[in-house]
């Protein structure tokens, strides 16, 4: 069985966000791979251990990237393809879907795994788009994957609380939710072994996409991004740790709470 | 002039709330306005949709769609588009509409832009990095698929004079099955009737200090302590613990969210709270904006030292 995961490498949870032309200034932030992917990842890695089963691990970026993907191979992925390529930057959540489906085609995987959603641009867009393009079904918000006789069977997480059951033929394509594993930690020997592995790297036009991806070919187009405007907002106490006790205690008080 | 196709979603035997305010959305981009209502036995919804906001209403009324799967829908709603030429094709930010709607996109080799609340001067607007910053996104070519935040805007009042109309489709192609719902599990932590909460998040930073620090508060309030997802999926607490949109709704008389910084999903949990005091020591967090009362600050030093008060307080 072979398993492709789609990792995105984003700023860390708790980078400087400065604006920067139409997105955010990346220089000097710290990146990390995308929290919702790291279970994509510990998910692929739990069947490779149950059984039989290769895993590939496919990044979209720059130089950068490359960091992802050696944490990716440490925790015990077994080859990783970048695609690295100015060609490919800029590109919309479809032009995205376009490369990673090029890149399917190059593998035929039997499962995809990618995160819900990215932590940067919170888009939920591309695991769907890609099964839609490899021609072959979806789910998301995915809680837990069973397999069995070239089915599985997922709970994908609803409301409130609710879940919903379906099965999917393989190969399709799960995007999973937080939680639904705990994701391990690359240990010292899986970095060690991470440094022999091979990555791969790709352009636009080794997947047949020149000129059909990046920002040239991009429908959707971020035209700025800026601090959302303060609403009425909270009155904010300030001073020492005693006086701001004294005032939320009032606050309580007049609450009837106390 | 344009057209705008809604997908309306029915949960529960009704139009859900979400569509209503879809068909506000579609107002607000100002299009001929159709729809599609997709369910087995569905003809009264389809009806009563197209009366508020609906337009002309297709109806997909067949067993094979009588609950979701993402093929099922997928071909239902292509079909609607297929029949209604739209330029925008509007979906909630639901389950159902993340699950499905890219698929749309990607099919269409269309423009997509998800989990919108605004649609300003030709752009649509959404918020990117958890909330902590918000994007206008522009789009190009004939189409544009759309996903709305449920409660973004105000349903649609008002009548209107709209049609049903059959659409026939063809499912045999769709691969993916539904098995069934399962509803939540009784909760071993019932936060939903709980007068005082006191929630931890992120920046609690270690499973330890929920018994440290945020329980103390809680059961010297007399209140329940909740938590934010991160810390659920961090295995810190079980998912009984977890207020927001996939965990708990709560309506307590006083919030306390301590370390949490107020992603959506979050907020959209604790939202219906009476009042709400946020700390925080990120200034910039969204959860200030729906606080009644903030503390940029340490919360291992305020939250304990609050305890020690309240303990005080009530002798």
């Amino acid at each position: 069985m072979k398993i492709l995961v789609c990792l995105k490498q984003v700023p860390h949870q708790d980078a400087r966000l400065d604006i920067d032309g139409a997105w955010i200034k990346e220089d000097g932030i710290k990146f990390e791979i995308n929290s919702y992917d790291t279970y994509a990842l510990e998910e692929a890695l739990r069947i490779k251990d149950a059984g039989e089963a290769e895993v590939v691990v496919v990044s979209i970026g720059p130089d950068r990237v490359t960091q992802a993907l050696r944490t990716a191979l440490g925790m015990g992925a077994d080859r990783a393809i970048h695609v690295k390529d100015a060609e490919v930057d800029g590109s919309d959540s479809l032009g995205l879907a376009k490369v990673l489906a090029a890149v399917a085609k190059e593998e035929s995987p039997d499962l995809v795994l990618a995160g819900l959603m990215a932590d940067d641009d919170n888009a939920s867009a591309v695991p769907p788009m890609l099964a839609e393009l490899m021609g072959v079904p979806s789910a998301t918000s995915v809680m837990k994957a069973e397999f069995a006789d070239g089915k599985v069977t997922v709970e994908r997480e609803l409301e409130g609380g609710a879940l919903e059951v379906a099965e999917l033929p393989t190969p399709c394509v799960l995007a999973v939710q937080t939680g639904i594993n705990q994701v391990r930690y690359a240990s010292l020997k899986g970095i060690m072994a991470a440094k022999k592995k091979p990555i791969d790297a790709k352009g636009a036009g080794d997947l047949g996409l020149a000129g059909k991806v990046g920002a040239g070919a991009a429908l959707a187009k971020v035209e700025k991004v800026y601090v959302p405007p303060k609403g009425d907002g909270a009155e904010i106490i300030e001073g020492a740790t005693g006086e701001v006790v004294e005032k939320l205690l009032g606050k309580i008080k007049e609450l009837g709470l106390l | 002039m344009g057209t705008t196709l809604i997908v309306a979603e029915i949960q529960n035997g009704a139009i859900r709330e979400a569509s209503y305010e879809l068909a506000a959305f579609a107002q607000k981009i100002g299009h001929d306005v159709k729809s599609v209502v997709i369910g087995s036995g569905i003809g009264d919804q389809a009806e009563a949709f197209a009366a508020k906001g609906g337009g002309e209403v297709l109806t997909v009324d067949q067993d094979g769609v009588a609950n979701y799967s993402v093929d099922a829908y997928a071909i239902a709603i292509k079909a609607a588009v297929e029949a209604t030429s739209p330029d925008v094709v509007l979906v909630s930010n639901t389950p159902i509409g993340w699950d499905v709607a890219p698929r749309i996109a990607a099919a269409q080799d269309c423009a997509f832009v998800s989990d919108v609340f605004n649609y300003d001067d030709g752009a649509f607007v959404r918020r990117v990095f958890n909330g902590k910053l918000d994007a206008r996104v522009t789009t190009s070519g004939d189409r544009v698929v759309a996903t709305v935040q449920p409660g973004a805007v105000a349903a649609f009042e008002g009548s209107t004079s709209g049609s049903t109309k059959p659409l026939e489709v063809d499912l045999s192609g769709a691969a993916a099955k539904f098995v069934e719902t399962r509803v939540a599990e009784a909760k071993g932590v019932d936060l939903s009737k709980a007068e005082i909460i006191v929630s931890g998040g992120r920046g609690v930073g270690d499973p330890e200090k929920f018994p440290e620090v945020i329980q103390p508060l809680a059961d010297a309030l007399g209140g329940a302590m909740g938590a934010s997802r991160p810390v659920v999926d961090a295995g810190w607490l079980p998912h009984e613990y977890q207020v927001g949109s996939s965990g708990q709704i709560v309506a307590p008389k006083l919030y306390i969210a301590a370390g949490i910084s107020g992603a959506i999903q979050h907020l959209v949990g604790m939202k219906g709270s009476n009042f709400v005091i946020a700390i925080n020591k990120d200034g910039d967090a969204p959860i200030f904006e729906v606080a009644d009362v903030g503390v940029v600050g340490d919360l291992f030093e305020v939250v304990p030292a609050l305890t020690e008060a309240v303990k005080a307080a009530k002798g």
